[in-house]
C-alpha cells in the first residue's frame, strides 16, 4: 500500500501525484441518486455489490442515500469480512463457498450479521449445516440457477427444488430465495433492454415459483445489475437487484448516461518523443485491459493508443496541445478489473480533494 | 490488503486458503543460478528488475548469486522508495520522472542509496538538476534512447549526443550512459526472427554510444533490458548490463524463449462448482490472475485448459478422460502469463519448499504505482 500518500483535503487534483485512482465525487453522489429515485416505493432495492468497490465508506454512503435493502453483495469471503467489520449488516456472497476454512470463516461472520450464501450442490448445503450447528448460528442459504454465464449455478428447475427441499431440511440453514446473474451485449434502448431482461430472468421467477408451489416460502429474489438496474425491478417477484458497475461506471456501460463516470485514472505525461505521440505513467499495472483500452476523458484530439505494464502511449492530433508534465484523466473499459489494483480511492469535488478513502477489500481473493 | 489464512510454516502447499500466489523457491533459485551464471565471466553484468515480483527478498537472493553488477532497477517512484528503505543501495529509476513533486521525493532518496534515472529531454534534466542541487544529492543519469518500445526515449542521433552534454554540464546531476529498452518477442516471432529484430534494437543503442564518445564524453553505462534480449547482449561488445526482471519466477509468455528456466510462481485454485460434465469452475477469475495481456495457463491435466475468466471465477473446460475431474474442494495450478500483472493483484508470496510452506513474503513494493 501507498502508506505514504494521503493527500490532505483541500489538494488541488493537479498537485496529486499519479498515477492515481479518482473519484469525482457528484459523478459518484449523482449515481447513487439515480439508485435512489428508480427503487423509492418499488417493491425491488438494491443490494449494491461490493465486489466494484470493496469499500465500507461507499457501501455505506450509497446505504444512507437509499434504494436499497440495506446490505450489500459480496464474492468472496475474505470481501464479506472486510464489509461486516465495516458495519454493513447484512452481506450475501453471491459466490459457492464450499472448502472447509472458507465455511468456517462464513460461520463465524454470521455471528456478527446476517450472511447469505450461494448454493448450488446438496453436498455444500450439508457442509454449510454442518458449519452453522458446530457454531449455533444461521447461514441464510440462497440457490443460484445458471442463465446464460455458464459457470455456477443449477441448470434445471428440477435439480432446484430438489435442492431448496434438501437446504429446508437441513439444520443451521434458512432457506430464503433464489438467484440468477446474466450479461447483455450492449442495448442502448430501455425496451430491448425490458424484453431482454424478460427472458433471461424468466428462469429464476419459474425457479421461485416452483418451491413455492412445493410449499416453501421464499422471501428473495435476487438477480439483475447495472444494465438491467430499471427493467428488472419491473418483474413481478424480483425482489434485490444485484447492480455494482453503475456507481463508477465504465465505457461498457457508456450508453446508459443516467450514470456519470465517476472513478477515472489520473495520468501525468511524462515524454512527448515524437510529434503526434505523448507517454502517459499509467499502464495496465494502473488501469486494466481485460476488455479493451481505457478512454481519455475531456481531452479533445488526444486518445489512447497503446498500454504497456506501466506506460500509455497516447496519440495527439494535430491541433490538440499536450506536454511533458499535463495531466490526463482516463475512464476504464472495465471498472471493477482496474478498481482491484488500488489501494485508495482519492474523492474529488470540483477538482480538489474532498476524502480518501482505504479499498480496504482491494486483494481479498480469498 | 489480501487476508489470507497464516498458516502454519510446514503446511503443505495444497492445504493453503485460496487462491494463493505461490512460489517454489528451489526453482526459483535455480532460475537465479542459471541465468545470472551467464553473466559471472563477462564484462556484462545484469542488473535485475525488481518490478517483476516487487519482493526485497527474492532480490536479495539475486544480488547473493552471482553475475549482478550489486543494484537494482525499478519502473516507478513508489517502488524505489520501498528498496531503499529495505536497504538497496544502488537504484536505477529505469522511467521519467517529470512532476515537482516526484522530483523532491527522487532527490530524497538521493541521501540513502545511489540513485540512477531516465532522462529524455533537456527540460526535464534541468528540473532534476535544480531538485538535486537544492536536495544537496547527486542523481546518476542515463539517457533513455527509443529502441523499439515506441514510448519513452529520444529519437536516436545527434539529439541524444545533444542531451548528453547538457546533463554533464548540469550541477547535482552525472551523466552515467545511456538505457534502452527492446521490446519482447512477440506472438509471431521465432527465435530467429527474434533475434534479428534484438540485434537491430541493441545496435541502435551501441550507435548512439559510440556518438557520443567521438563527442568527447565517456560512456560509462550501456544498460539495455529486459530477460529476453540477454542471449544478443552478451554478444555485442560495448553493452555493459542487462535489466532483467522475470527470470526468476518467469511466466508463461517467456517459457519458449528461456526453455531452460521453469515457472517458479503459481497460482493455486480451488474447484467451487463442477456444474456440468467436462466444465468446473474455480474460485480464481480475472482480480486473481491479471490475464489482460494473455490467459493463465493450466498445469498438469492432460486434456484440461483455463478457458475463460471473469471477475471472480476461472472455467476450466475438461475434454475426453478428465471430463470428471476436479470437483468441489479439490485444487488446481495456474501458470501467469503475464508474470508483473499477476504479481500485482497480491500481496504475500507463499514461499514453498518440497511442497510445504517456508513462509509469507511481503510483495512490498505492490501497488506503488506513483
Amino acid at each position: 500500500m501507498n502508506e505514504h500518500y494521503r493527500p490532505t483535503p483541500g489538494t488541488p487534483m493537479s498537485d496529486l501525484d499519479t498515477p492515481c485512482l479518482v473519484i469525482d465525487m457528484d459523478d459518484l453522489d449523482n449515481n447513487m441518486d439515480v439508485i435512489a429515485n428508480t427503487y423509492q416505493g418499488n417493491g425491488a432495492k438494491l443490494r449494491g455489490h461490493s465486489k466494484n468497490h470493496k469499500t465500507p465508506a461507499i457501501a455505506h454512503r450509497q446505504i444512507r442515500r437509499g434504494g436499497t435493502v440495506g446490505g450489500v453483495c459480496a464474492a468472496k469471503v475474505s470481501e464479506a469480512e472486510v464489509m461486516v467489520h465495516g458495519g454493513i449488516p447484512s452481506v450475501f456472497i453471491t459466490s459457492e463457498i464450499v472448502e472447509p476454512m472458507k465455511i468456517a470463516r462464513l460461520a463465524a461472520l454470521a455471528d456478527q450479521a446476517e450472511m447469505l450464501v450461494a448454493c448450488d450442490q446438496a453436498s455444500n448445503a450439508r457442509d454449510l449445516s454442518k458449519a452453522a450447528q458446530a457454531r449455533g448460528v444461521e447461514i441464510n442459504v440462497v440457490i443460484e440457477l445458471e442463465t446464460g454465464l455458464r459457470r455456477c449455478g443449477v441448470r434445471e428447475i428440477n435439480a432446484g427444488v430438489a435442492l431448496a427441499k434438501e437446504i429446508s431440511s437441513l439444520p443451521g440453514l434458512r432457506f430464503r430465495g433464489v438467484m440468477s446473474h446474466q450479461t447483455i451485449p450492449e442495448m442502448p434502448d430501455r425496451e430491448d433492454r425490458a424484453v431482454e431482461a424478460a427472458r433471461t430472468i424468466k428462469g429464476v421467477i419459474d425457479l421461485k415459483e416452483a418451491i413455492e408451489s412445493e410449499g416453501m416460502p421464499i422471501d428473495i429474489v435476487s438477480t439483475g445489475e447495472t444494465w438491467s438496474y430499471d427493467v428488472a425491478a419491473e418483474i413481478p417477484g424480483v425482489t434485490e437487484i444485484q447492480g455494482g458497475s453503475y456507481l463508477m461506471m465504465e465505457t461498457h456501460y457508456g450508453y446508459m448516461t443516467e450514470f456519470r463516470y465517476a472513478a477515472k485514472i489520473l495520468t501525468t505525461i511524462i515524454s512527448t518523443p515524437r510529434p503526434g505521440v505523448a507517454i502517459g505513467d499509467a499502464g495496465v499495472r494502473a488501469v486494466s485491459s481485460l476488455s479493451g483500452l481505457p478512454t481519455v476523458f475531456n481531452y479533445p484530439g488526444v486518445t489512447v493508443e497503446a498500454l504497456d505494464s506501466d506506460h500509455s502511449v497516447f496519440r495527439v492530433d494535430s491541433g490538440a496541445n499536450l506536454n511533458v508534465g499535463d495531466q490526463i484523466l482516463l475512464i476504464p473499459a472495465q471498472q471493477d478489473a482496474m478498481v482491484s489494483r488500488w489501494d485508495r480511492f482519492i474523492g474529488l469535488r470540483q477538482d480538489k480533494v474532498e476524502v480518501v478513502w482505504d479499498i480496504q477489500a482491494r486483494g481479498c481473493h480469498n | 490488503m489480501e487476508r489470507p489464512i497464516f498458516h502454519p510454516v510446514g503446511t503443505p502447499i495444497e492445504q493453503l486458503d485460496t487462491p494463493a500466489l505461490v512460489i517454489d523457491l528451489d526453482v526459483m533459485d535455480r532460475n537465479i543460478r542459471t541465468f545470472q551464471s551467464y553473466f559471472a565471466d563477462s564484462s556484462v553484468k545484469t542488473r535485475p528488475v525488481v518490478t517483476s515480483h516487487l519482493c526485497p527478498q527474492i532480490a536479495r537472493r539475486q544480488l547473493e548469486s552471482e553475475g549482478t553488477n550489486g543494484g537494482v532497477a525499478v519502473t516507478t517512484l513508489g517502488e524505489a522508495e520501498v528498496f531503499a528503505n529495505s536497504g538497496f543501495a544502488d537504484i536505477l529509476l529505469a522511467n521519467q520522472v517529470v512532476t515537482a513533486s516526484k522530483i523532491k521525493r527522487l532527490c530524497a532518496l538521493g541521501s540513502q542509496a545511489r540513485i540512477g534515472i531516465a532522462v529524455d529531454n533537456p527540460d526535464n534534466a534541468k528540473q532534476l538538476s535544480e531538485g538535486a542541487v537544492a536536495s544537496g544529492v547527486e542523481l546518476r543519469v542515463l539517457v533513455e534512447i527509443e529502441a523499439g518500445m515506441g514510448r519513452c526515449g529520444v529519437v536516436p542521433g545527434p539529439p541524444v549526443v545533444a542531451l548528453a552534454q547538457t546533463i554533464e554540464g548540469l550541477p547535482g546531476l552525472k551523466f552515467d550512459g545511456i538505457m534502452g529498452s527492446v521490446p519482447g518477442p512477440k506472438s509471431d516471432d521465432d527465435l530467429l526472427s527474434h533475434e534479428s529484430k534484438t540485434q537491430a534494437n541493441l545496435q541502435v543503442v551501441l550507435d548512439n554510444k559510440s556518438a557520443i564518445e567521438q563527442d568527447g564524453l565517456p560512456v560509462g553505462v550501456v544498460s539495455v533490458g529486459g530477460t529476453h534480449c540477454y542471449v544478443q547482449a552478451l554478444q555485442m561488445p560495448g553493452v555493459t548490463e542487462v535489466r532483467a526482471g522475470r527470470y526468476p519466477l518467469m511466466d508463461h509468455r517467456l517459457k519458449a524463449f528461456l526453455p531452460e528456466l521453469s515457472p517458479a510462481a503459481k497460482i493455486l485454485a480451488s474447484v467451487i462448482s463442477h456444474p456440468v460434465e467436462g466444465m468446473a469452475v474455480l474460485d480464481a477469475g480475472h482480480k486473481s490472475t491479471a490475464p489482460d495481456q494473455g490467459r493463465p495457463v493450466l498445469e498438469g491435466i492432460e486434456g484440461a485448459a483455463a478457458t475463460r475468466f471473469s471477475a471472480e471465477h476461472g472455467i476450466v473446460e475438461l475434454e475426453g478422460d478428465v471430463q470428471g475431474r476436479l470437483n468441489p474442494g479439490e485444487k488446481a495450478w495456474l501458470v501467469p502469463y503475464e508474470l508483473g500483472a499477476t504479481v500485482n493483484q497480491y500481496d504475500y508470496f507463499r514461499a514453498a519448499k518440497n511442497g510445504k510452506l517456508e513462509g509469507f513474503w511481503p510483495i512490498s513494493a505492490r501497488g506503488k504505482l506513483a
